[in-house]
């Protein structure tokens, strides 16, 4: 199907000639089959790349007037459209990269679309501020991951990203704008909700494109521009020892790593407190395929990595960090902890960008692109409770060679200091093999099958009970449209 | 020779993750400069990526895209700087910049490419052994009186096309150098021809592999066992083209390593005063596309195992410290960097014959890299390839201020 040419034109009049593209070469790039799904995306008619708000609400309307479907995007990790009959276009945001504010005083950044981690977390940097980057990789949008659950390292001593969310500002499907937070009261960006009652659940699941956000920061206890040494693909990030450190502990249990993972909440210790996962770890800190079988084969990380727990402490003080590390090894003893082995240990040292922008993340998709994630949002004791239930149905995939054999790639990790917490079971299929689009698929429905025999919570939508009704109120919101 | 269909598993395995387009992680410093593409960073659709153009090669090759209006100029407007081949590769195993090149490749093959432009080139090449058809008797014009010519040395200096036509000053100030660091050299005069990149980088890889072999058999008949570029485009393809025509039986050598050498073992000592403050801007054929070309043929067995193991061209290795040690030990000498520095340098433009097929486009791209230079402070931009150089020089006139493109063998040359 193809854009009629007088839509084109009506588009055309919003952004410009040089902005708007139907052609076939240009449009290759929205529908190119991403490895890790198998399936070909539907081109889309047009490709229009608005330069800002105004541009999207016309562009919003047209669509709407005509029955358009539009996909908007920044990075294209999931740009695929599905086949519809519908006329249906890209937008692209990539011109609405600006970092609108940064308020030093009040701590918050307000941000455009296509503004990338790349870009935002140095400036703040600069300024000793931060915010935590989820494990998406540097040239992601930041504006999406805060929209989103964004789920990153740090979640320990922080949240997840969504909690710093102050304020955005949506064109709905009908052209209108909607600002929430105190920006809807003309208050700035400061307070995520204004009178009467909080909308930033909405974002979940709603239609319409999201023009500015407004995120809150952190301070940056880290040096003002990365240190980074050598080369690629080996840089090394290294802070000042005597405010930053990275220990890795290994326990005969995973209760005893649930257990210090409460202790250490309790003493509202450690930047970063968390189990990651130990193929992936293999994945990212090696650089190529055969480099990751090599070390996947000398058995070092399934021995030190699949019942651990990393810590990262940031300090502000030498002596800050002499208490915290001492709290850290109590703690760490009474579990009956030890130290990984050395050369483990030192990988995190040389690289704690890991826990500052996650510099080599998407490295996940090395082993040929087929990677999929399930994940769970749940209390500490839950998520591991989930985790002693994920061989129940992934070994049958181990067993039928459909997935990498690494039962214990999984990660949790703490929200707040341990009110809630994250986990998330990352596998790897190759995507050669006959039929491995269904494997996800299958991985996914065996999981909720499990959660439903152990009446776990779901990451199904609408058993997601944590975080209250929020679903309910944004499918009634988005049907309303 | 590898075709496009050789990188069919490149092509399938692109998840558009956004690497090829931005610097990587750990060398982040603001939200300027931090796009490494410079396509995607003028055209702005993601097509232009490199992300974009594989995208293109797989249609192209599956034939579910047909050669439609403009689809050429889209494929033939990328430097083939390599900015997005590194930054792929650091994350993962896939030969994007191959496959762009290979993608040209196609284009002629099928009879559609190169840019009329191009196909000048290779008549040029084929007539006068210059891409700019110049006459070959004058390709030795630049050489003065009191040269020092050792006429069976193994090490001879290969001064390419740009700099033998449009800046001697290049050949004058490196046989100077050479001479100054008592090196025994020759020179390949009228032997020597074009190198081959502007073909290679074009497509035209028939007639690329034509000229280099002239090179590669006139390099052995002379017993050359060292061969010494000035101009980066000639360094990179004798590295990384040549390879793949024949297994390489001499060493190849920028001046800058060369000068930096003989400043190692105390031969040269820069005695002049440069009072300045200087960025020096990594020409990509010297810098991330430098690295030997490794022939592999295997297979990808599953989850990605190259066997037998494939070495891999990441960037790693490239020319980044020699240039800049030489410029640290001229004194007055402050040497400033750029955000996009070594393997994430922002091209000049001047790369893949895009000047040539597409001014505009290579103006605004050196522009864009002489703002970022000229945003370190300093009052010139040092670089060491003839093409960087006419391109820096033209944005740098348009700048102003009184800020200039230096040569490094011209800096050298003044500070001896």
């Amino acid at each position: 199907m193809s854009l009629p040419r007088s839509i084109y034109k009506m588009f055309e009049r919003v952004v410009g000639t040089e902005y708007i593209s139907d052609r076939p070469h240009i449009l290759a790039a929205y529908r190119h089959t991403s490895p890790q799904d198998g399936r070909k995306p539907a081109s889309p008619d047009a490709v229009i790349l608005p330069g800002n708000t105004e541009e999207v609400q016309a562009i919003v309307r047209i669509c709407r007037r005509f029955g358009i479907k539009y996909n908007p995007v920044t990075s294209l990790l999931s740009v695929g459209m599905p086949p519809s009959d519908q006329l249906k276009v890209v937008l692209s945001l990539r011109r609405m990269n600006r970092v609108l504010e940064i308020n030093e005083k009040d701590r918050y950044v307000v941000v455009e679309p296509a503004v990338r981690h790349v870009q935002l977390k140095p400036e703040l940097m600069k300024r000793g501020l931060s915010y935590p980057v989820p494990s998406v990789g540097p040239s992601c949008s930041v504006m999406a991951n805060f929209l989103a659950k964004g789920e990153h390292h740090n979640q320990h001593s922080t949240s997840r990203n969504n909690r710093y969310l102050l304020g955005y500002e949506w064109v709905m499907p009908t052209g209108e704008i909607l600002r929430t937070g105190s920006l809807s009261n003309d208050a700035g960006w400061f307070c995520p909700d204004g009178p009467g009652p909080s909308l930033a659940g909405l974002v979940q699941r709603s239609n319409g494109v999201y023009t500015k956000a407004a995120i809150a920061l952190d301070e940056w206890k880290g040096p003002r521009i990365m240190p980074a040494e050598g080369h690629t693909p080996s840089y090394k990030v290294r802070l000042p020892q005597d405010r930053h450190k990275v220990f890795i502990f290994k326990f005969p249990t995973l209760e005893k790593v649930r257990d210090v993972m409460v202790e250490m909440g309790k003493a509202e210790i450690g930047a970063a407190v968390l189990k990651f996962f130990y193929a992936t770890a293999a994945v990212m800190f090696t650089v190529s395929a055969n480099d990751f079988w090599n070390t996947w084969n000398s058995g070092l990380f399934q021995k030190e990595l699949s019942k651990a727990v990393w810590v990262y402490l940031a300090t502000r003080t030498p002596e800050e960090m002499a208490y915290e590390e001492g709290v850290m090894w109590d703690i760490v003893r009474e579990m009956g902890g030890e130290e990984v082995d050395k050369s483990v240990r030192k990988i995190w040292e040389d690289n704690m960008d890991f826990f500052i922008i996650v510099s080599f993340l998407q490295r996940v998709l090395k082993l040929g692109g087929g990677w999929s994630p399930i994940l769970h949002c749940e209390s500490l004791p839950h998520s591991f409770e989930i985790a002693k239930t994920i061989p129940e149905f992934f070994n049958s995939f181990i067993d039928k060679g459909l997935v990498l054999n690494a039962p214990h790639n999984f990660q949790i990790i703490p929200i707040e200091y341990g009110h809630g917490a994250h986990i998330e079971l990352l596998f790897f299929y190759d995507r050669f093999l006959p039929d491995a689009k269904m494997i996800p698929q299958e991985l996914m429905k065996q999981s909720s099958e499990m959660d439903l025999r152990h009446q776990h919570y779901s990451p199904s939508p609408d058993k997601e009970q944590l975080y209250s009704n929020f679903q309910f109120w944004a499918t009634k919101i988005r049907n309303a449209f | 020779m590898d075709t496009l269909r050789d990188y069919k598993y490149t092509m399938e395995s692109c998840n558009h993750c956004g690497q090829c387009r931005f610097i990587l992680g750990p060398k982040m410093k603001g939200w300027e400069y931090a796009e490494v593409c410079p396509a995607y960073h003028r055209y702005k659709y993601d097509a232009y990526s490199g992300q974009g153009l594989i995208n293109i090669a797989q249609e192209l090759l599956e034939g579910t895209l047909n050669y439609e209006d403009d689809l050429l100029a889209h494929i033939y407007s990328c430097t083939t700087c390599g900015a997005c081949d590194v930054n792929c590769k650091s994350v993962r195993d896939m030969e994007v910049l191959d496959t762009i090149l290979a993608l040209r490749v196609k284009c002629v093959e099928d009879g559609r490419g190169p840019m009329p432009q191009h196909k000048e080139y290779a008549g040029n090449v084929a007539a006068r052994h210059n891409i700019y058809g110049r006459p070959h008797a004058q390709r030795s014009d630049w050489m003065f009186e009191g040269m020092r010519l050792s006429e069976g040395a193994a090490t001879a200096y290969f001064v390419g096309c740009t700099t033998s036509y449009f800046y001697p000053d290049i050949a004058r100030n490196t046989v100077k150098i050479l001479q100054a660091g008592d090196v025994n050299f020759r020179l390949l005069k009228g032997e020597e021809h074009c190198c081959g990149a502007p073909l290679w980088r074009t497509g035209q890889r028939e007639a690329a592999i034509k000229i280099a072999q002239q090179n590669l058999d006139t390099i052995r008949k002379l017993g050359i066992k060292t061969l010494i570029t000035s101009c980066a485009e000639c360094y990179g393809t004798f590295r990384g083209f040549y390879p793949r025509i024949a297994k390489p039986d001499f060493e190849v050598l920028h001046i800058s390593e060369v000068v930096n050498r003989l400043l190692a073992n105390g031969v040269l000592r820069p005695t002049g005063n440069v009072k300045m403050k200087v960025t020096y801007h990594d020409p990509c054929l010297l810098g991330r596309l430098s690295e030997p070309y490794v022939p592999w043929s295997g297979e990808i067995k599953p989850y990605g195992l190259h066997e037998p193991p494939k070495q891999w061209r990441r960037g790693t290795y490239g020319v980044y410290e020699a240039p800049r040690k030489v410029l640290r030990s001229i004194r007055g000498i402050q040497l400033v960097e750029m955000t996009r520095n070594e393997e994430n340098a922002f091209c000049c433009g001047g790369g893949g014959g895009v000047p040539a097929a597409f001014p505009d486009f290579a103006l605004s791209t050196a522009r864009e890299r002489i703002d970022e230079a000229r945003s370190t402070g300093a009052d010139a931009i040092v670089s060491s390839c003839p093409l960087c150089q006419s391109n820096l020089e033209k944005a740098s006139g348009i700048s102003g201020n009184g800020f200039r493109y230096l040569d490094f063998c011209e800096l050298v040359a003044h500070a001896l």
